[in-house]
């Protein structure tokens, strides 16, 4: 019972993954800082990491970028690559903190280091293919803007998981 | 913003204050070397002059940022050859009085890799090579 509702409720938070992704695509993030997107698809991964603990969270960041990729095309394009590294870096520094600094860091803090480490993740494989070290130049500017949109993944997180019913939390 | 500071914790304050400051400076400290004319880029190539065919002075770029220009005399087939390099930019100076049309003069003053300077009749060749392999663009 509880084994089907975990994997209901990581499908749910895949299927809300796709959704954010696809919807990110449309918001002209672009505009201000090329390259820059919003991160929601960040929220079910952190959703994912609170209730199901480190294995359901990776589970559905990889599920959600797989699909997301296979729904948008961009699957085994520099594009998958760029947001594989970007995620898992992410996700990984993600769990670190939360497992390690619980007590210091809200949830706001570890989704704004979520979206940083996701940049630096990003980056990192774009040097790799586009091999100029100058692509690190544009870090900074990326970062400056993780931390707004950061904060706001972080505060919808902390949000829904306080409002989700208390068997769903638990079930875990 | 009175509720965000209040789900904030002291650790989140200093994350991400810290992030600001540190990312601030890095946008700003490149764009201070922009500005101030620092020439990291320039001066990494070879002036490299060939007579015959065989290399025959291969001088860094770096060491033509100087007063007064350098000058390099080549011995030719039909004569010798007055090379002038200064501030990263190189030109055959004088070319031999037997050469008939001088065209290695009228080429002027080279600064970059691609252009090159010849004199065919005395088989002198000057070009500039990049220090490294750089790419001029990436595009997919």
């Amino acid at each position: 019972m509880l084994r089907t509702r975990k994997i209901a409720i990581i499908g749910l938070l895949v299927g809300i993954g796709l959704i954010m992704h696809i919807v990110e695509g449309m918001i002209p993030m672009a505009a201000i800082i090329p390259g820059a997107k919003l991160g929601l698809a960040n929220i079910v991964n952190l959703i994912g990491l609170v209730l199901f603990g480190f294995a359901g969270g990776l589970q559905v960041l990889l599920l959600r970028i797989l699909l997301g990729s296979l729904i948008i095309g961009t699957f085994l394009t520099y594009n998958f690559y760029l947001s594989l590294a970007g995620g898992l870096l992410g996700y990984l520094l993600m769990s670190l903190f939360y497992y390690r600094f619980h007590y210091r860091f809200s949830l706001i803090g570890i989704s704004v280091i979520g979206a940083v480490f996701h940049n630096l993740g990003q980056i990192t494989v774009a040097y790799f293919i586009i091999a100029n070290i100058g692509i690190y130049y544009y870090l900074p500017y990326l970062i400056l803007l993780a931390v707004p949109t950061g904060i706001g993944v972080g505060l919808v997180s902390m949000f829904t998981i306080n409002y989700l019913p208390e068997e769903v939390v638990n079930s875990a | 913003m009175q509720r965000l500071l209040k789900y904030l914790t002291l650790y989140d304050k200093i994350l991400i204050v810290s992030l600001i400051i540190v990312n601030v400076f890095f946008i700003l400290f490149p764009l201070y070397h922009v500005y101030t004319g620092n020439q990291d880029e320039v001066g990494k190539g070879y002036i490299v002059i060939r007579n015959n065919g065989k290399v025959e002075k291969k001088i860094p770029v770096a060491r033509t940022f100087r007063e007064d220009p350098l000058l390099i005399e080549v011995e030719g087939r039909i004569g010798t050859s007055i090379i002038e390099a200064i501030n990263g930019e190189v030109r055959l100076k004088e070319a031999p009085p037997e050469d008939p049309q001088k065209i290695c003069e009228k080429t002027g003053w080279i600064s970059r890799p691609g252009p090159s300077i010849i004199c065919v009749p005395n088989q002198i060749s000057i070009t500039i090579e990049a220090g490294e392999d750089g790419l001029d663009g990436v595009s997919w």
